[in-house]
């Protein structure tokens, strides 16, 4: 990535829970555009996002967001009215409606004229479909619609940078498709960061895809290019295979084993989550 | 369906249309109520007089924006009308009064604490002295110490379930803490107040729990730039007990935190230290992004 394009650079991160080290050295850079983020449970994506998002300091390394420096207060402070930020387990008011709740935090980003306030909380709200669920009490809200009332504040302000944690938990297949869309609209000419456990919706959403894995950064690419990584190691055939590879049934009734060719296989086409399932390996498949 | 709207008859007359001159007079805003009652309902129904009808985009969407504010925005309650009214800027005080934190099971759990005290201190006028003295004791070594709960209830991702959402806003941190901070203060300060006279004791006693709340919050507010809100408030809370009551043995007298000496440190910590406190405070980079 030209350097001159980079708008999230991380350097040689890290973050240890006690014994347990989340982040070790990991390097990222991103710039406008959908970068996604890839990783089994634990490998430390919600870790390098919520220091990504200002919310947690990381031990060492260092950060640089729309070339501002997080670790600085009043650069944090410039930073935090620049991006938005959806965390994997949003806290919700549940006595609040849609509409307070996104003007709560519009009050917290700073917005002080009510009108200008109240006009912008509109425009979020009907960004995720939920204008006709303003006066709607949060508890009564399905839990796709919760998803997409987090993810409504996070567009307040318009902001430059976007972070999504495991943004399409809890949305049907309809609403994923919507929130694709909007994803991809919002991509063009600012960054987003997101994480999932969705390869779909990265090699649907994303123009550049980062594996995490043991608090690294263990492929950074195309979606493309982690789909080739598996070239010439995914099979289709019609027996399970008799060693110990990776391999699942197929719609069709096939096995689709990933490593070394089993007895009668013919090759298959790889994608993105048979990239990612051998990259990853055990790890991966038991948390998939 | 027709262009006004009504499903198509098979015989009847000829859909009726606003002649130009009465549209041109309704736009102009002249004709008598009566009248522009009867053109809005034909208008309700036919999209062809709406569109001859001139309209001024601009202002049309303005009034649309005003009327949805008006359908959409958050009722102010009785708290936050009286904020308005003291002065405290709108978002502000919407801030404040929608805070869960600071909200009624808070407010209640203080509320009930000093009625218990009070209660408790209008039984022991018809008891024995020692017990009087207990009840004043107990309620001064106690209401210093509650609004620091109330400042450790308010901020923070274990009492806070939104905290999460609001930690990445520019007012996380110290700014949102030091509002919320003294919004508790405030509050508790004046239900504490409203306690005091009823207490057993001299008045100049009774009150003297207020200097030790300000030095109280102030310290945690201190100690949160080291560490967070709850063990702050704990920490501090711990040590005032213990050394009121020390100090109170040492002294031989139960109430000596309290006498003149005492709060003099106070009204130092209090009304000097406080201000450069703060001052100082919204500057520090406030116990690393939380």
């Amino acid at each position: 990535m030209n350097p001159t394009d980079t708008t999230v650079g991380v350097r040689a991160l890290t973050k240890r829970y006690g014994s347990r080290t989340a982040l070790a050295a990991l390097d990222l850079a991103a710039g406008p555009g959908v970068t996604g983020l890839l990783g089994p449970n634990g490998a430390g994506k919600t870790t390098l996002l919520r220091c990504l998002a200002t919310t947690l300091a990381p031990d060492g390394g260092e950060i640089r967001l729309l070339g501002l420096d997080p670790a600085d207060r009043a650069q944090r402070t410039e930073l935090r009215r620049r991006l938005g930020y959806l965390p994997q387990d949003p806290g919700f008011y549940p006595h609040f409606t849609a509409f307070e709740l996104v003007d709560y935090i519009a009050i917290l980003k700073e917005m002080n004229d009510r009108r200008a306030r109240h006009a912008e909380v509109r425009r979020v709200l009907a960004e995720v479909d939920l204008a006709d669920r303003a006066a709607t009490k949060v508890r009564k809200l399905s839990g796709g619609m919760k998803q997409r009332l987090a993810f409504a504040q996070t567009l307040l302000g318009d902001p430059e940078l976007l972070i999504l944690d495991e943004p399409t938990v809890g949305l049907d297949p309809e609403q994923r498709m919507r929130f694709r869309a909007l994803v991809s609209r919002l991509g063009e000419g600012r960054t987003v960061l997101l994480s999932t456990h969705q390869t779909e919706d990265v090699a649907a959403l994303c123009e550049r895809v980062v594996v995490v894995g043991g608090g690294r950064a263990v492929f950074t690419g195309t979606p493309a290019g982690l789909a080739a990584t598996a070239a010439g190691q995914v099979w289709l055939s019609e027996r399970p295979p008799a060693g110990r590879q990776l391999f699942w049934r197929t719609a069709d009734g096939r096995y689709r084993a990933l490593g070394e060719r089993p007895e009668g296989a013919e090759p298959a086409v790889p994608g993105v989550e048979d990239g990612y399932l051998l990259l990853l390996g055990d790890t991966a498949a038991v948390a998939a | 369906m027709n262009d006004t709207g009504a499903a198509p008859r098979p015989s009847g007359p000829a859909p009726w249309h606003l002649p130009a001159d009465l549209a041109g007079r309704y736009a102009a805003g002249r004709l008598d109520p009566a009248q522009t009652m009867s053109v809005e309902a034909h208008l309700e129904r036919c999209a062809r007089c709406r569109a001859a009808i001139p309209a001024d985009a601009g202002w049309l969407a303005a009034s649309w924006e005003r009327v949805a504010d008006i359908v959409d925005r958050p009722r102010a309650g009785v708290a936050e009308r009286l904020l308005c009214r003291c002065g405290v800027p709108q978002h502000l005080a919407r801030l404040l009064t929608a805070t869960p934190a600071l909200s009624r099971a808070w407010l209640g759990s203080v509320a009930a604490v000093l009625a218990f005290a009070v209660l408790a201190g209008l039984a022991s006028t018809f008891a024995v002295p020692v017990g009087r003295a207990g009840v004043l004791l107990a309620f001064l070594l106690l209401a210093p110490i509650l609004p620091t709960a109330g400042i450790a209830a308010a901020y923070g991702t274990r009492v806070d379930p939104g905290h999460e959402l609001q930690a990445a806003t520019p007012m996380a941190g110290p700014r949102l803490l030091l509002l919320r901070a003294l919004a508790v203060q405030v509050t508790a300060v004046t239900l504490t107040g409203l306690c005091a006279p009823f207490l057993p004791g001299p008045p100049g006693l009774v009150a003297a729990w207020v200097l030790p709340s300000l030095g109280l919050t102030a310290a945690v507010l201190a100690l949160t730039r080291l560490v967070p809100v709850q063990p702050a408030a704990a920490g501090i809370s711990a040590c005032w007990a213990a050394a009121v009551l020390v100090y109170g043995g040492w002294a031989d007298d139960l109430f000596a935190a309290f006498r003149p000496p005492a709060q003099a440190l106070y009204a130092i910590t209090a009304l000097v230290l406080l201000p450069v406190l703060l001052t100082r405070y919204r500057r520090a980079d406030h116990w690393r992004y939380r």
